[in-house]
Formats: C-alpha cells, sequence, structure tokens
C-alpha cells in the first residue's frame, strides 16, 4: 500500500498548485502520470485520493492516472520499442540484456482541469 | 462556467528525494556508508545483522542499525544486546520506510563514531524498493524456505538491488528448493548482481559478503575523495 503515501504527495502537490491558481474555481479532476514499472495500483491510488482530498478544496475532484510504457533501447543492436510489463529486460530483436530503460519509471503530477466562476 | 486545463508537471517523489538528499550529504561529510537491507518478514535481516556484528567489529568497522518496524522493539532489543548502536523506527501501520523518518533516526546515532549503517526495512518485497532513503544501495534478502521465484515476482527490488543475500542455505538439505533456478531468476531480473548464499547461524559465506561489504565501502570512499 505504498498508494497512500504517494497519495498524500498528490494531494499536497495538488493543494498548493491550487493556491497558485488564485481566482475562485473548482477542481474537476488531477491528472497523474506514472510510468508502469512504478507498481503502481490505480485503483488503489483513487480510493487513497478519495479519502485524502476529503474536507479540502479538493473534495469532489476525480483522480485520473495515465500509465506509461516501459519502452526499452538495446545498447547492442539499437533496437527500441514497449516491452510488457515484466522485468526481463531483453532485446526483443537480439536477445541481449544490455538494454536501457527509456520509459516507465515516471511519477508526476501532470494536469489540474478547474472550473472557473465567470 | 469554463473548465481549464492547469498543465503542472511536478516530481511526486520530490520530498522524499529531499530527505534523501539530506541524509546523503551527512553521510557523505561523515564518511558513513548506508544499506538498506529488503526482504520479506522473516527472511533472516536481523539474524544476519546479528551475525555480522561481531566479525565487523574484529575488522575494526563500527556498525549501527536503523531498524523498522511496524510495531515492537523486539528487534533493537536483539541488537542492544550485542552492542551495536541502534535506533528503532516505528511505522505504525506503514509497510515501509520513507527518507524523511530515516533521516531524523539517523540524527539520533552517534554519527561521528560509526563507519556503516544497516537499514533493516520493514519485512516486505514492495513497497521498501519504491522508495530510496539515501542509502548507498538497497540489499535484498531472500530465503531458500520462501521459494525460487521470488525474484520474478517481485522483480523491482531485484532489479534495484546491488547484491543479493540467500539465507537459511544450511537448511537445503531439508528443502526441495532448486538453488540453481532461483540463481536463474535472480539473473534474469539483474544479469550482473552478485548473489552470496550463506548461513548466518552456520557462518558459511558470511566472510565472502563482508568482503563485499568492505569492497563496495573502499569503492565508495575513492569516489568520494576523486570527486
Amino acid at each position: 500500500m505504498h498508494e497512500f503515501s504517494l497519495c498524500q504527495e498528490i494531494v499536497t502537490a495538488v493543494l498548493s498548485e491550487m493556491e497558485k491558481v488564485g481566482s475562485p474555481c473548482r477542481l474537476i479532476k488531477t491528472t497523474v502520470t506514472a510510468g508502469k514499472l512504478r507498481q503502481i495500483v490505480p485503483e488503489y491510488l483513487t480510493f487513497a485520493y478519495e479519502t485524502l482530498t476529503k474536507d479540502t478544496i479538493a473534495e469532489g475532484s476525480t483522480l485520473e492516472v495515465e500509465v506509461v510504457p516501459i519502452v526499452i533501447k538495446c545498447l547492442q543492436c539499437g533496437w527500441s520499442g514497449e516491452v510488457e510489463g515484466n522485468y526481463f529486460f531483453q532485446c526483443v530483436e537480439c536477445k541481449s540484456n544490455k538494454v536501457e530503460i527509456m520509459s516507465g519509471k515516471e511519477l508526476y503530477l501532470k494536469n489540474l482541469e478547474v472550473e472557473k466562476d465567470e | 462556467m469554463s473548465s481549464t486545463q492547469i498543465k503542472v508537471y511536478r516530481d511526486l517523489m520530490g520530498a522524499n528525494a529531499e530527505w534523501a538528499g539530506k541524509t546523503q550529504s551527512l553521510l557523505k561529510e561523515k564518511s558513513i556508508t548506508m544499506l538498506n537491507i529488503i526482504g520479506s518478514p522473516g527472511c533472516g535481516k536481523t539474524t544476519l545483522l546479528e551475525n555480522m556484528a561481531k566479525p565487523l567489529r574484529g575488522k575494526g568497522i563500527r556498525m549501527a542499525v536503523l531498524e523498522g518496524d511496524v510495531e515492537t522493539t523486539h528487534d533493537a532489543e536483539r541488537l542492544d544486546a550485542l552492542q551495536v548502536p541502534v535506533s528503532q523506527l516505528l511505522t505504525g501501520g506503514s509497510c515501509h520506510l520513507e527518507a524523511k523518518l530515516v533521516h531524523h533516526a539517523l540524527i539520533d546515532l552517534p554519527v561521528d563514531e560509526l563507519d556503516i549503517i544497516f537499514v533493516e526495512n520493514v519485512g516486505n518485497l514492495v513497497c521498501p524498493a519504491e522508495f530510496d532513503i539515501g542509502e548507498a544501495a538497497k540489499i535484498a534478502v531472500l530465503s531458500i524456505t520462501e521459494g525460487e521465484d521470488k525474484p520474478v515476482k517481485y522483480p523491482l527490488l531485484f532489479t534495484e538491488a546491488k547484491a543479493v543475500i540467500l539465507t537459511k542455505v544450511d537448511l537445503l538439505p531439508h528443502l526441495s528448493f532448486d538453488i540453481q533456478s532461483c540463481l536463474d531468476y535472480i539473473h534474469k531480473v539483474n544479469p550482473h548482481v552478485p548473489i552470496f548464499q550463506l548461513s548466518s547461524i552456520g557462518g558459511s559465506g558470511m566472510e565472502e559478503w563482508l568482503n563485499w561489504v568492505m569492497g563496495w565501502r573502499g569503492d565508495e570512499k575513492k569516489d568520494s575523495s576523486s570527486s
């Protein structure tokens, strides 16, 4: 359940970003980008989000988790592409395990969708 | 009413990374190596540490332990009985240690009189691997009573580990554990990682592991003195 600690970071970040917005607005949706290698269960994260946003200005907003696939690049033959969510990092073409992980480790708050009163 | 998108791109491990960074600077200043010991409940982490205390003392290395548990101070008491400086971290339910908690426990240790600190993380193969705590290396501990395929079932830890320790190898004759297939699984997720097969109680393999620890510490010192 590292999702709960992580969600605390998300909510802290969201609230501080909302403060920067200044003018009165309502948060509709928070989008978080998480690489597949982060072992995050989106359902746990959204559950934690609901709990942790209670009684804050973010209450009632939803959390969307965008999962980034694992992309590797072979240092032997140069092949690059998406691999499945396991850790047997091996080049699909030449089977070398000298590979570099290009994506899949991301973890950041990406976007806030807010509704402003006009 | 109109809806607006606000682009943020804010790192979510930022706060943890900040505390880990503070810990790293302190360790560098004091020339201390910190290793993060991660494994399941009951895999033998505390027994390993208990049995390292004496030989390390014999080599003139001053060790301390940061003991992470959900509840109780039992493990800290075991190490304290061996005159190892120990600081107990109780997470009160959380399944892993985070950098902030570790940093605060660290400054409670006599850091001017230490060479190496072992952090015994909460018994768990999943979450501790996600959180850097300012350590020089994560060490995965797996006992041979747990099953050969744990490295591929919990791959993140075994991918991140700079060394893997297989404990309780003295029980091998009594188990159907296929050690070669376990070694293959480990190397599948981390092709070049050193693996130490040891028995903390019987003592076999301990010397090789301690030599690795000493070598790792030496390399680290060389790195920091050259920078």
